[in-house]
């Protein structure tokens, strides 16, 4: 029997996450916090009951269901007790209004390669394939490189995007069933990595290092986030390093093309996963936050260029 | 004073000029005539004065106004007050062009407008004489639009008139009325030669107005452009078109009296009929490409009508030309409702796909749609026809192709409404005391009801074949067919050489997701009892129990959610309508061709039907057409979508299009746009036929929902055809918006 992990969303015609029409697959758990994550719902390990209040009709059916007793009705509205809540998923089979969600589910492989290969006709067309993210892939790292087998065995392109932060013998393990890294390199200053994401970017800069060590293709992204590094400065150092490691490959000898291999792009914030913050109980701390405009991302490539980087906008 | 020097206006500070004119043309339709639920067929409103508005219903089946010429009155030859019949219908329509005003804009290189339906002064529209009460209790009992009456919907071959112009054509009618010397051929020609008569004086008289214009235009430009027009128009009275922009005229003329006669007048494969003037006038450099475009915009701007560009000639070879982009550019200017869709197959120039997804991502405006040319032929050919005609058939409607000159086809008349036909198998079973209920039985009931459906459609139609002749001959189409004068037979009545009746089905979601529903929840979990069931969907759901379990229904994974019991009905559901209307051709021998498709109906089709089993309330409009229901995946995955649509294609030539929205952010460069061409590309190699596609910015959207006079200019793909949001009824932007929010 294949290996079960833990999945939270399986998203078709995923176009921004590697080459052609992907399928990417989110894998629960992460060490990182950052504050302004786009899928928050990604780093608790286990699956986790969402709740969406303006779809509740107040049936009830919900406390009723719940043998742990995390809902109540007070007064005809619906309470939602998270911290009793065991995701047992009860009350999600009997909320039709769809209210309660359940994300995170225990998957084997086959039947994510089920959804998969449903694509396969598009991933031919496109020169696309298949992506894990996350969360981050590396800590189901297992479970993750079964897939990727699976799917390399389907003669599926295989990619990763990883937050970079996990042990180097998980994410070497992923190695030889992946066609791509896409890999995250937030911020240079370790001690404003440290309050922006809650861990050490040292890690992640040595992974990067060791990444670039070998021979497959890379993308680094920088998630360009306005008060958090979208300043000349912070990215400057980071396309600093980011050229640093381009350096290192040619002097390896290894890699292809122009940039031997490695290709560099700037992702603008989005504010979309508002709501899942709130469904999930969890403070939103980017309400105040707006995606950095056109100019200021052409701003910050031509700082790339400057350093012998050519970044791309996504 | 000093002499003030006059600026030549650019080709493209005409086009804004025009689009402004036409802005003002609409907001005055809006105002005077309300909701419009279907193709802005660019009709101008007649002079305040001679303007008279009666009440019609739109192709949605809202009410709406029309707009009539006060001073006309047709003749009747019929007791009813109607007028039937070819000679009568060719008198009328030419008496109609003869004080139809003129209309000279010196900002166009066109001339001619059209003010009004000439159906609309048909009442009573069918001759009350040919009774088919005979068939109304079958078609009454599935809510059949059973195609009786219906008009246009084929093709004209446009090189019969250019090759021709009017004076040819009248001698053509000549020399064949002493061929054809029945009473049948007689009637027809005397209705054919008052249509040609009736253009004659339309045009000359335009021609007369622009001299006119001409001589007290003050502006050097547009006072050579007034007489260029007079110029061109007076030869065009009689003549054949001989240049590019002579042939812009020639077709506007046609196409405008098309849309008067019975909103008739596809273009087709334009970028094919214009392409040796268009060579012809480059290779004598009397022709630019910028003067090119210009023409095509000024004649779009008069005639939204459906066209083909690129796509296989009958060998298989593509033909898409310089041409092709420039249609596709005019229409990118414009930035009007226009109707052109890129041909997409395995010989077809690619470019021509990749400059359509760009536009189509730079305008917003659901412009271009996209046409899986290689599907179509080959089904085509699966009703025994060499592929080589399939690939002659041209897109001109809707969702829909025809043979230029060579077919009838009653194309997007005929409706089986398959959620009114599930019904009627629903209430046969439960009222049955001799059974248990159960899905397979429903089935079986559902198959009975849809073979009887789809025999009833072919019986009707047989009758519609049998007298429409005699009732609204298709004059101006037969005019540029092959066949029609020649014989002396219009073309509903044996003037053409192929007929081959369309039959769509429409709202195969609605009862794939209702079998569905039932079968998971009635009989694998026993949440619901039959009884239950049935007094929810009396009771539309009534109390915060039905709420809970119309959502519980709705729950139930549906059709295009990609392997669940839904997507597997969907796929026996069109197969097996398809099967019924490829067992047999009509008791008269006509052969039907299904597709899926519901067009603006959608709404009209749904107030004939109760609440579903899929948590649909009573009267809501039915699926659209074979896509999956708004919220059909969480994600609304647009391969599941394609896979899904791709997997219900009949099959048999017609179409069952894929409507699919996009968020304008999901390209943000020239690799993201590729990915789109490959969803459309394969959507088609897994055997999809056409895409209609919108690129809507949801915010703008629900502003523009909740004010359309704050976005006016916004135009949305509907369905087979393009209009600006603020003319749709608040029920047909309601469906637009679902599509987005859901």
């Amino acid at each position: 029997m294949s290996k079960m992990g833990v999945v939270f969303h399986i998203q078709r015609f995923s176009i921004h996450d590697g080459p052609g029409i992907r399928t990417t697959v989110f894998l629960k758990s992460c060490a990182m916090s950052c504050f302004w994550c786009h899928n928050p719902e990604g780093r608790h390990p286990h699956p986790e009951i969402q709740y969406f209040q303006d779809r509740c009709i107040a049936c009830g059916e919900c406390v009723k269901a719940c043998p742990n007793h995390a809902h109540e009705m007070q007064n005809g509205q619906h309470i939602f007790l998270r911290e009793r809540c065991q995701a047992s998923s009860e009350c999600v089979e009997t909320c039709y209004s769809n209210a309660l969600e359940l994300t995170g589910k225990h998957m084997r492989v086959e039947g994510i390669m089920e959804e998969v290969l449903r694509d396969r006709a598009f991933y031919e067309s496109s020169n696309g394939g298949v992506t894990l993210s996350g969360g981050e892939p590396a800590l189901q790292r297992d479970f993750a490189r079964e897939l990727l087998e699976r799917c390399k065995g389907e003669g599926i392109h295989t990619a990763i995007e990883t937050c970079g932060y996990s042990r180097w013998q998980d994410l070497e393990a992923l190695l030889p069933v992946t066609d791509l890294i896409m890999m995250d390199i937030k911020l240079m200053t370790p001690d404003k990595h440290q309050v922006a994401t809650g861990n050490s970017n040292q890690r992640i800069l040595a992974n990067a290092r060791r990444l670039t060590l070998t021979d497959k293709p890379i993308i680094f992204r920088t998630p360009v986030v306005p008060t958090v590094n979208d300043s000349q400065e912070e990215i400057g150092k980071i396309v600093t390093f980011v050229r640093r490691l381009m350096d290192l490959r040619r002097k390896d000898g290894r890699g292809t093309g122009e940039s031997e291999g490695i290709k560099y792009e700037l992702l603008p914030f989005h504010k979309l996963a508002s709501d899942k913050y709130f469904s999930l109980g969890l403070e939103n701390k980017v309400s105040n936050i707006d995606p950095p405009t056109k100019e200021k991302m052409l701003e910050l490539a031509n700082v790339a260029k400057r350093s012998g980087v050519d970044a791309r906008i996504r | 004073m000093p002499p003030t020097t006059l600026k030549e206006y650019t080709y493209l500070e005409r086009i804004e000029k025009l689009r402004a004119t036409k802005m003002r043309h609409t907001e005055e339709k809006w105002q005077q005539l309300g909701s419009i639920d279907m193709d802005d067929h660019a009709i101008i409103l007649p002079p305040p004065e001679s303007r008279k508005l009666v009440n019609v219903v739109s192709g949605s089946g809202i009410p709406m106004k029309d707009a009539l010429f006060k001073e006309f009155v047709p003749e009747s030859n019929h007791a009813s007050g109607g007028f039937f019949g070819p000679r009568i219908c060719g008198e009328n329509f030419r008496a109609l062009l003869e004080m139809h005003p003129v209309y000279v804009d010196p900002i166009s290189s066109l001339a001619g407008g059209y003010m009004v339906n000439f159906m609309s002064y048909r009442d009573p529209a069918w001759n009350p004489d040919l009774d088919y009460s005979h068939l109304h209790e079958e078609q009454r009992k599935y809510k059949l639009h059973h195609g009786i009456g219906a008009v246009q919907h084929f093709c004209q071959d446009m090189t019969i008139g250019f090759e021709l112009g009017w004076g040819g054509i009248l001698e053509k009618i000549h020399q064949y009325r002493k061929v054809n010397t029945d009473d049948e051929a007689q009637d027809l020609y005397d209705g054919l030669e008052n249509m040609v008569l009736g253009f004659r004086n339309w045009i000359g008289r335009n021609a007369v107005t622009a001299r006119e214009m001409a001589e007290k235009e003050k502006h050097p430009q547009l006072r050579r452009n007034l007489i260029e027009m007079a110029d061109i128009n007076e030869r065009l009275v009689t003549e054949s078109p001989q240049t590019f922009r002579e042939a812009c005229q020639w077709m506007l003329w046609y196409q405008m009296a098309g849309k008067m006669y019975n909103m008739g007048g596809s273009l087709g494969r334009i970028d094919q009929f214009l392409y040796p003037y268009y060579e012809r006038d480059k290779e004598r450099v009397i022709l630019t490409d910028e003067e090119a475009i210009f023409h095509l915009a000024c004649h779009f701007v008069m005639d939204t009508s459906y066209t083909q560009l690129g796509g296989p000639d009958a060998s298989g070879k593509d033909t898409t030309n310089a041409l092709s982009y420039l249609v596709l550019e005019a229409a990118h200017r414009l930035k009007i409702p226009v109707n052109v869709g890129v041909c997409v197959g395995e010989n077809v120039d690619p470019n021509l796909l990749k400059r359509g997804v760009a536009i189509l991502f730079d305008a917003n405006t659901g412009i271009p749609k996209f046409l899986g040319v290689d599907r179509t032929s080959e089904g085509f050919a699966k009703n025994g026809y060499p592929i080589e005609l399939g690939r002659q058939r041209a897109y001109s409607g809707c969702h829909w192709c025809a043979i230029p000159g060579r077919e009838y086809t009653v194309n997007d008349c005929v409706k089986i409404n398959l959620a009114a036909v599930f019904e009627v198998a629903v209430r046969d079973m439960v009222s049955d005391q001799n059974i248990e209920p159960s899905v397979d039985e429903l089935w079986r009931r559902y198959e009975k009801h849809l073979q009887r459906a789809v025999e009833v459609v072919a019986e009707s139609l047989d009758f519609h074949m049998d007298h429409m002749y005699k009732v609204f001959p298709e004059l101006h189409l037969d005019l540029l067919c092959h066949g029609p004068i020649e014989k002396g037979r219009d073309a509903s009545h044996g003037g053409v050489e192929y007929y081959n009746l369309c039959v769509d089905g429409a709202g195969l979601a609605t009862v794939a997701d209702s079998f569905a529903a039932l079968e998971q929840r009635i009989e694998k979990e026993e949440r619901l009892s039959w009884d239950e069931l049935m007094h929810l969907l009396e009771t539309d759901w009534a109390g915060a129990d039905g709420e809970r379990a119309r959502l519980m229904m709705k729950k139930v994974p549906r059709y295009g959610s990609g392997g669940s019991p839904a997507d597997e009905y969907g796929v026996r559901i069109s197969q097996t309508f398809t099967n019924f209307v490829k067992a047999k051709p009509t008791p008269k021998g006509f052969n039907m061709i299904p597709g899926i498709f519901s067009w603006a109906a959608t709404i009209l089709l749904g107030k004939d039907v109760g609440a579903t089993p899929n948590g649909r309330h009573t009267k809501a409009p039915i699926s659209h057409g074979p896509t999956p229901d708004p919220g059909f995946r969480k994600d609304a995955a647009p391969t599941a979508l394609a896979i899904a649509v791709a997997s219900v294609q009949p099959g048999y030539g017609n179409t069952a299009p894929m409507q699919i929205e996009l968020d304008p952010g999901l390209s943000r460069n020239d690799e993201d746009l590729e990915k789109v061409a490959d969803l459309i590309k394969t959507h088609f190699e897994l055997g999809g036929t056409q895409i209609n596609m919108n690129i809507l910015d949801k915010k703008k959207l629900l502003e523009a929902h909740e004010d359309p006079s704050k976005h006016p200019d916004l135009i949305v793909r509907v369905t087979g055809f393009s209009a600006y949001f603020a003319s749709l009824s608040p029920e047909m932007r309601q469906i637009v918006v679902d599509r987005i929010i859901s």
